[in-house]
């Protein structure tokens, strides 16, 4: 099947037409090509399930005869100078593209409804389509170079997709804030790639890999040098996988769409900086300290995220901040050389997290009608509560999800975060007590978040938040005038239910904003409404359609299965080579050289009862905290009990604890506030400072000649203005002096 | 035929058809506007035409040459000629020109002039670009100004009398450090003056008149360029200049200061340019880091993409500085691909500016939802300035970093640390062309207009935009367009500094 390979060099381009066509089509023919809509949507999928097939081809091939496929065409020509354009087909490229296919088929499914309402529909679907283009480009390239091309690429896709709704001001700033900072790991990375050019001399993977420990070998490389270009290259993947120092643009990512952060905030793009670390593994690996930093990146940035996870009102950023940690987790991984494992928890934790993303879209959807278009209200889990009853589906979807997040069995995150927790264990014991206990932090605020969506009753009619934010109201849809007609009437009745409470002169103030003529007509007979009100007349989210059900379904699927590929099964000759392990046997597995295949059931029992054990008890605490009151009594008594044994000083002090962890939770971290004082403002200040120099310096040095001549030519043009008496003046006087000093 | 002029057909043509501007019926603004345009194109397509089928592109030398004697008693030839380094250019001024002209349709005062000094920059710019000759290249540069004076002084924003001014004193005065290097090198050793380039290449001086040269050559470059710390002209002038004068400047005036560094700093003067280069190299740097931070405290906008294109000349000077092979490629390839964004970045800056008509970023606001092709458009080229990959401009800046690592003049620390500040010019570049980006089009509608309501861009400004945003992703896409032009000539050039 040889042939097949030589056009895997299109993997990343079959999706491409879509995106020039909608591209070129709103440019030149707005009209013509938004009348399309829909037609587009199918394409899109289409062209992306060809990609599946074709990558689910490669990895059945490279499963049976391991294979490793490499094709490549030179770009520039130069005499000393030569770049290249490759293919590399190897287990890692066909796991990623699997992976981004099966998500991106999805999401765009899901966004095909999602997105159904909104003017920019063809928009997100050019964008999507070129997003999943440039990163299947990442994940087959075969050098540097075109890493670095696919990856700023990649980032591009994402500043646009957060910019999504650019009228709203907190994306406007969310988005510069992603690339920006993306745009300081790709300086690092760029550094990095050319370090390593200088010190080897070759982009392309294999020969890096093979000259660099040749050097190493050989004693031949300036040992700093080589950590430095590793770090810098480190540093590419810091900002892409959003690990500690640089994950500040994650959770303001969630600005964009909901199908977005499913597919590249969650699943692929940021996975790009794992893959990276992955691929370049075999450099890493030779340098201890960059290993061990990587390591150590990776146990920050899990126990940083899962603490800003606890108090997050909004569920989108709760969720970003649970991505950051499980990305700090295959860092740890990583870093600690088990990449099969990492790789392993990048497929479970994709499809785990874009379920649970899918689904908190799902939700959204549901409540925007309800609350409103603002991302305050219909994200913010403060309002929600109950919606198990109204949307059961979702409900169910979600609950798998966030019990897969969590770790329990046999859902897929479970296998590989146990994995991850033995082999930290072999690591260092340090590391395993925070990766431990941040499992049971994972439990605890996945269930938060559950809690507070689900159970419960909606808590949009017990908030009388009328008092605090009524002006703001969404009356003007996102797009401007034309998107009106998107404002439905159970909003604005709504408005009136909830405002009922306040003076009646009140409502006249409100609806002043809104120029619209429905609500000058209905300002008039409120009273009525008020009383129609108290009628059965709340509007209640609804469960969404089909075809957003479908998706959701489909990765219900894979978190059930999907853990699968990594589980050890004993085959008629005794070997117990997992899927994923035989996949990956030609790649490097440091950790477990010297350890048989043999699985130690009872050693894997006890681990994975422990780690159970730690999750269950997070699900435990949280149920205490957050199980609303009235619906469960039994649980409640007990928590008093418990509350009430306590003494009272403990009791206070655990308030004072919670009450820290919120604050550092909910300001997160404080790491914001900081960069915003020392970088933002310091750039700003330099920027002020080079202009007043630019201005008065060196621009007043130019302007000073510049009126120093004038003023030269002004007394030369008085001097010699031509008056005789003057001139017979100053001869004279100086014929004076002269005379009075001799 | 293979005799025919070409070279002087295309210098001249444009001037002497706009000339004849001044004598068609006053039938209102239309006609003059048709025939520009069409000279323009005539123009163009003779150029592509000549440059297509009578040049050949593994050839190092001169070609197309033409040698005619003009003033007897002074050795003064009408001499021009091209080779690989000034075919890009000159096919740059071409297009750049030509989009330029159709994108001053607006312009209704004085059209008549105002059509006829922009042929006359057509002229004005493929002139120094083709010419063989010392003085013809002085007397073809001071041409140019005159036009950029009139365009400037009478065209634009309030303060224009007092930017063409700065303007004129500027390049004037940097002028005068060009003639002097142009006579002494004319009149250095033997009896006769020599101005032809070939034979002063192959001339060596003394070090120190020839740093002396270099000096004075170096600063009318700089001015050009514009090298800090001569560069304030250029904001003001950028700022208060109409769009399509704006385009012509950042798309070729700039252009023509690196290309005479390239053309008789690098070539004329190899020991004194390698005496030179580390500190061409530092002020390159300092220059990227330095435009960059000061670009996000500009309030108006045109100034804020000045001070852009001010730091990407810094890249252009790091290419030359650098004396390698690859990094002269990189610096040529950053011309033109600067030559297309920079135009293209005021022309849009400029079509936003017709409708909102306010200067101030901060003023401005929403305008995504009213203007949504121009803000496609410009977020495209903003990515193209900041280098994104694909676009022209990572190719070029890409290739400036390898012809720093692999060139063999400096030693590893001083490459490592060059590279390392260049490459935080990366970081703050998206600072503020996204910055820019934001204030302008993100956002909802914040700025009181009078009218709310605004068109798109029409058909002309589409095509303007789309016509210089496919060469952008074309070379980025694949390079050797442009590069294998140059490459013979740049191996020829380099090696002047190894074989000597």
């Amino acid at each position: 099947m040889e042939y097949t390979y030589q056009y895997s060099w299109i993997i990343p381009f079959i999706p491409l037409p879509v995106p020039m066509l909608i591209g070129a089509g709103l440019l030149l023919f707005p009209t013509a090509t938004k009348n399309l809509r829909r037609m587009w949507a199918f394409p899109s999928v289409l062209l992306l399930s060809i990609v599946m097939i074709f990558s689910a081809h490669f990895s059945i091939q490279e499963i049976n005869n391991n294979s490793v496929y490499q094709y490549v065409w030179s770009w520039t020509i130069n005499n000393d100078f030569y770049l290249e354009f490759g293919c590399l087909v190897d287990p890692l490229t066909s796991i990623m593209s699997i992976l981004i296919t099966t998500v991106g088929m999805m999401v765009l499914i899901y966004s095909d409804n999602y997105m159904s309402h909104d003017q920019g529909y063809l928009r997100f679907f050019a964008y999507m389509s070129f997003s999943n283009t440039s990163m299947l480009g990442l994940v087959t390239s075969s050098n540097l170079i075109q890493i670095y091309i696919f990856w700023e690429l990649v980032g591009m896709c994402s500043y646009l997709l957060i910019g999504f709704w650019f009228t709203r001001p907190s994306a406007a700033n969310a988005c510069q804030k992603a690339f920006v900072t993306n745009r300081v790991g790709d300086f690092g990375l760029l550094l990095g790639i050319l370090g390593f050019y200088w010190i080897t001399g070759s982009f392309e993977f294999r020969d890096l890999f093979e000259i660099f420990n040749n050097l190493v070998y050989n004693n031949e490389v300036n040992f700093l040098f080589v950590t430095l270009c590793a770090f810098l290259l480190f540093a590419g993947a810091v900002a892409k996988s959003a690990q500690f120092p640089l994950h500040v643009w994650l959770p303001d990512a969630m600005e964009g769409p909901t199908p977005i952060s499913a597919l590249i905030h969650a699943a692929t793009m940021v996975a790009a900086g794992i893959f990276l670390v992955a691929r370049l593994l075999p450099l890493f690996i030779v340098i201890p300290y960059i290993i061990n930093l990587i390591a150590l990146t990776g146990i920050i940035t899990l126990l940083l995220g899962a603490t800003l996870a606890l108090a997050q009102k909004d569920i989108k950023k709760s969720l970003a901040y649970s991505t950051m940690s499980q990305l700090g987790y295959m860092m740890l991984a990583l870093g600690m050389g088990s990449y099969r494992v990492a790789l392993f928890h990048l497929i479970t934790h994709a499809y785990s997290k874009a379920l649970l993303f899918l689904g908190s879209g799902s939700i959204i959807h549901s409540m925007e009608t309800i609350v409103g278009y603002s991302p305050d209200k219909s994200q913010n889990m403060v309002l929600m509560g109950g919606l198990r009853k109204h949307v059961p589906i979702t409900k169910t979807a979600f609950l798998l999800g966030t019990l897969s997040l969590c770790g329990i069995p046999p859902l897929a995150c479970f296998w590989s975060k146990d994995e991850i927790l033995n082999d930290s264990w072999l690591y260092s014991p340090i590391f395993a007590i925070i990766a431990c206990s941040t499992a049971g932090l994972t439990a605890f605020y996945m269930f938060r978040i559950y809690l507070l969506t689900f159970e419960g009753h909606l808590n949009v009619y017990f908030q009388n938040y009328s008092g605090k934010k009524n002006s703001s109201f969404y009356s003007m849809s996102l797009w401007g005038k034309e998107g009106k007609k998107i404002i439905k009437t159970s909003f604005r009745l709504l408005d009136f239910l909830t405002t009922k409470k306040n003076e009646k002169t009140y409502f006249l103030n409100t609806y002043r904003i809104d120029s619209n003529e429905n609500v000058r007509s209905m300002v008039h007979p409120f009273i009525s409404i008020a009383r129609f009100g108290t009628k059965n007349t709340f509007s209640y989210p609804h469960e969404s359609d089909n075809t957003m059900l479908f998706p959701m379904l489909v990765l219900v699927l894979f978190t059930l299965f999907v853990g699968a590929v990594g589980i050890p099964l004993f085959n008629q000759e005794g070997m117990d080579l997992d899927i994923l392990s035989k996949f990956l046997s030609s790649s490097i597995n440091l950790l477990h050289k010297n350890r048989n295949h043999f699985v130690d059931w009872y050693e894997f029992i006890t681990n994975a009862t422990f780690s159970v054990s730690i999750a269950y008890f997070g699900i435990l605490i949280s149920s205490f905290l957050y199980k609303p009151v009235y619906s469960s009594l039994q649980n409640l008594n007990l928590f008093n009990s418990f509350v009430r044994s306590v003494p009272n000083k403990i009791k206070i002090l655990g308030g004072k604890i919670i009450n820290v962890i919120y604050n550092w939770s909910y300001n997160r971290g404080y790491i914001d506030f900081f960069y915003v004082i020392s970088f933002t403002k310091g750039i700003r200040r330099l920027a002020e400072l080079t202009h007043f120099f630019d201005r008065r310096v060196i621009d007043g040095i130019t302007n000073g000649v510049g009126i120093a001549s004038f003023f030269v030519g002004e007394v030369i043009k008085y001097v010699g203005g031509g008056r005789i008496s003057s001139y017979l003046l100053v001869y004279v006087s100086y014929v004076l002096i002269f005379l009075f000093f001799f | 035929m293979n005799y025919f002029p070409w070279l002087t057909l295309v210098v001249v043509l444009p001037i002497f058809a706009g000339s004849l501007i001044f004598f068609l019926p006053h039938r209102g603004n239309k006609v003059i506007r048709w025939y520009t345009i069409c000279i323009c194109l005539i123009e163009l397509l003779l150029t592509t035409y000549a440059f297509g089928y009578r040049f050949q592109l593994d050839d190092p030398l001169m070609q197309l040459t033409e040698d005619y004697k003009w003033i007897n008693f002074f050795d003064f030839y009408w001499r021009l000629g091209i080779d690989g380094i000034s075919i890009g250019p000159i096919l740059l001024t071409g297009f750049i020109t030509t989009l330029a002209t159709l994108a001053t349709r607006p312009v209704t005062r004085d059209s008549r002039l105002f059509h006829f000094l922009m042929l006359a920059m057509y002229s004005g710019q493929i002139g120094p670009f083709s010419s063989r000759d010392l003085l013809l290249f002085f007397i073809m540069w001071e041409l140019e100004l005159i036009p950029v004076y009139l365009l400037l002084s009478m065209w634009g924003g309030k303060k224009r009398l007092y930017s063409a001014t700065k303007f004129i004193l500027y390049t004037a005065g940097s002028s005068v450090f060009l003639l002097i290097g142009v006579l002494g090198i004319g009149l250095y050793g033997s009896n006769e003056p020599t101005l032809n380039f070939e034979t002063s290449a192959n001339q060596s001086y003394p070090v120190a008149l020839e740093i002396i040269f270099y000096i004075g050559f170096l600063i009318a470059f700089a001015v050009k360029s514009p090298i800090i710390p001569l560069h304030t002209w250029l904001p003001d002038t950028h700022g208060e200049a109409h769009y399509s004068t704006c385009m012509l400047l950042a798309g070729i005036l700039l252009k023509m200061g690196a290309y005479g560094l390239v053309r008789i700093n690098m070539e004329l003067l190899p020991h004194a340019h390698s005496i030179f280069s580390p500190w061409l190299m530092i002020v390159g740097t300092i220059q990227i880091i330095y435009a960059a931070s000061t670009s996000p405290g500009q309030r108006n906008l045109k100034k804020r993409i000045a001070y852009s294109s001010v730091s990407h000349m810094g890249f252009i000077i790091i290419g030359i500085g650098s004396i390698s092979d690859t990094g002269l490629n990189g610096a040529i390839l950053q011309i033109i691909s600067h030559g297309f964004i920079g135009a293209a970045l005021f022309f849009l800056a400029g079509t936003s500016y017709d409708r909102i008509r306010l200067v101030y970023l901060d003023e401005m606001g929403g305008m995504a939802i009213a203007i949504p092709k121009i803000f496609t458009t410009f977020s495209i080229l903003s990515m193209a300035s900041l280098a994104l990959p694909g676009m022209s401009g990572f190719v070029a800046e890409l290739i400036i970093f390898f012809g720093i690592l692999t060139s063999q003049k400096y030693l590893l620390m001083t490459k490592i640390l060059i590279t390392f500040v260049m490459a935080i010019g990366m970081i703050l570049t998206p600072i503020y062309s996204l910055s820019m980006l934001r204030q302008m089009f993100y956002g909802y509608k914040l700025f009181n207009a009078p009218n709310s309501y605004f068109f798109d861009s029409g058909p002309r400004e589409l095509f303007v935009s789309i016509s210089i945003l496919l060469p952008v992703i074309g070379i980025g896409v694949y390079p050797d367009f442009v590069s294998s032009l140059s490459v013979d000539k740049v191996e020829a050039i380099i090696s002047n500094y190894f074989y000597r």
